[in-house]
């Protein structure tokens, strides 16, 4: 008996475990003086290490040639004027496909006539990519939406899908374009 | 006279039955249509109005169907856009207040309209709220140190069903009993007296002691099963595995960067801008998110001239500044899974490290993890060198220098 206290015992004491982030050995290697980029300070008002670049920096690659604002009239001119730059090919919709399925396909489903994985009322009733019936705002069915159209959704949102253009590139807009006006055809049946 | 009285009757209550028949089935017809109804609002409606008070996309459409006639309804849903041009007061004034967006025609059947009226004319009592479940999901998986304290607490369990057997037996033959206190001290006494329990005891101190120190050094440098209280209790187990959101979704810059990116609380804001109660925490942690950015889910939108506050998350996984990661690497060219490093991170409410990030532990995957050579164009000549070098022979990683000291450390 007295055997069984004593493992008792110790299986109590060894089952104490450590919740902190443990030990470093040698903490200035750990831990550089050059700020990352997550990390904060006591430099900055606002103590953020990432800075926001000089306002109207543009990143490489990253010139934009959608000049259309968020408004409803850059919507309809977006849909009227702007031309998706890729070329329609199986790399630019296979990429395209990907990001979809990345970005899109928990609310709009995988072939985007909704059903997606988000379980929300609101993003339950999204509108299928092939409806043919009712008029969009654009004054055409979703359809025959053109890709500025789709575009312009992405970038700027619309009416509960909000603005995707911080996550995606122009380029990989573009791309998720070119693949929903291919679900545009495609039924699902 | 007999015979009439009881035809009389059988009259009654067929006519009772009848009306009662009618009655109900007049009945079973409103609710069909209400819950036809019911069907329509949530395949179209729901995403831009709610049957509430609150305001989404488009109005709130309590009483509507009290405020407005059915014409009018009807007009409207069937086009707005040419209801407001032919000049209704009423039509033009929403349009005017909801910011010029006109509503998306809707052509829907004589049946069908019917139906969606007698919905809005008849709205549920209470709305259906996504139910606040509190209870905090337990199963993390059963820790090393959670089957310890199930050991001992196993063990001090028999002590105490043997003790009781013992009193047991000793009341049966008349002795003295012992209480459990009095049964720990003289067996503590009499294991301090016997010389082979003392050989005993210190190699059970010399256990604890050593499992101490190994634990100490090993643990230099190790965070594994770190487990952070962060600042919103944002739960990975309900956006990622239930609401089966991508990983890159969120965490865009993975793709593309060495960091992973901590979703800046735009990104937040894409769904919850209208998602304003969470499945676990109600509308509290979601809150957090409106005070960081300045947004007022009441009016649904950002208070002007607000300063903005960083979220200020507990970082987890923690590489020391001597080697280098990147995360891009693992996941475009290596097509490494998310989970292969941070585990069931679709499982866990509260993110805890699952690795150890040990030299040792990335090593050993880039001896035994494959080269992803499929599809990767940029590096064929390279490729095919190295199948004619390791003929048939798996190439790793650490054949094309995965294991070389600069890689990571430079």
């Amino acid at each position: 008996m007295n055997r069984l206290l004593i493992l008792a015992f110790i299986a109590l004491i060894c089952s104490c475990s450590n919740p902190g982030p443990g030990y470093e050995f040698m903490p200035n290697m750990y831990r550089s003086p050059s700020l990352e980029t997550y990390g904060q300070n006591n430099f900055f008002s606002d103590s953020l290490n990432a800075r926001k670049p000089v306002e109207g920096t543009i990143a490489r690659n990253y010139l934009s040639t959608f000049s259309y604002d968020a408004s409803l009239q850059g919507y309809l001119d977006a849909g009227k004027n702007a031309v998706n730059p890729l070329e329609n090919n199986e790399a630019n919709l296979e990429e395209g496909k990907k990001l979809y399925s990345m970005f899109c396909k928990h609310c709009h489903g995988e072939f985007g006539a909704g059903g997606g994985s988000i379980n929300h009322p609101i993003y339950s009733a999204v509108p299928h990519y092939n409806a043919g019936k009712l008029l969009r705002r654009a004054n055409v069915p979703m359809n025959q939406l053109k890709s500025g159209h789709i575009f312009h959704a992405i970038t700027y949102g619309l009416n509960a899908m909000g603005p995707h253009s911080s996550q995606l590139s122009e380029d990989e807009r573009w791309k998720i374009v070119l693949y929903v006006q291919e679900l545009q055809n495609y039924n699902a049946e | 006279m007999m015979r009439s009285i009881y035809s009389y009757l059988i009259l009654t209550l067929a006519i009772l039955f009848t009306s009662f028949n009618v009655a109900f089935s007049q009945e079973a017809v409103d609710s069909l249509a209400v819950q036809q109804g019911k069907e329509i609002f949530k395949t179209n409606c729901v995403s831009c109005h709610s049957i509430g008070k609150n305001a989404l996309i488009g109005p709130g459409l309590e009483g509507v169907a009290n405020k407005r006639k059915k014409e009018w309804l009807k007009k409207w849903i069937n086009s707005s856009s040419d209801f407001i041009a032919s000049g209704d007061p009423d039509a033009i004034a929403i349009y005017e207040e909801w910011n010029k967006v006109a509503m998306t025609s809707f052509y829907f059947e004589d049946e069908d309209f019917e139906a969606l009226y007698a919905y809005l004319k008849n709205p549920p009592i209470q709305e259906d709220i996504v139910s606040a479940d509190l209870t905090l999901a337990e199963d993390q998986g059963v820790r090393t140190s959670t089957k310890l304290m199930f050991i001992a607490l196993f063990l001090l369990m028999l002590v105490y069903l043997l003790t009781s057997l013992k009193n047991k037996l000793k009341e049966s033959l008349g002795q003295e009993t012992e209480t459990i206190p009095d049964t720990l001290l003289s067996q503590f006494n009499l294991f301090v007296s016997e010389n082979r329990n003392v050989v005993f005891a210190s190699f059970a101190c010399l256990i604890v002691v050593l499992k101490f120190s190994f634990d100490t050094m090993i643990g230099v440098g190790v965070y594994s099963q770190y487990q952070p209280e962060q600042p919103i209790a944002f739960s990975h187990k309900v956006h990622a595995g239930e609401n089966g959101v991508d990983c890159n979704y969120c965490h865009s810059s993975a793709r593309k960067s060495k960091h992973s990116g901590i979703p800046s609380a735009n990104v937040c804001m894409n769904c919850h801008t209208y998602i304003n109660e969470g499945k676990i925490t109600g509308t509290t942690e979601i809150a957090k998110i409106y005070d960081a950015v300045g947004f007022d889910p009441n009016t649904r939108s950002y208070i002007e001239g607000y300063e903005q506050k960083p979220i200020k998350w507990v970082r987890i996984h923690n590489l020391p500044d001597l080697s280098y990661f990147n995360h891009s690497q693992h996941v475009v060219a290596g097509k490494i899974e998310c989970q292969t490093c941070h585990g069931p991170i679709e499982e866990m409410d509260v993110v805890y490290q699952h690795a150890e990030l040990t030299m040792g532990w990335c090593v050993d995957c880039h001896r035994t993890t494959e080269v992803a050579m499929e599809g990767n164009e940029y590096y064929t000549e390279l490729h095919d060198q190295l199948k004619e070098k390791y003929k048939g022979e798996k190439i790793t990683v650490d054949k094309i220098g995965g294991i070389e000291c600069a890689k990571c450390h430079y």
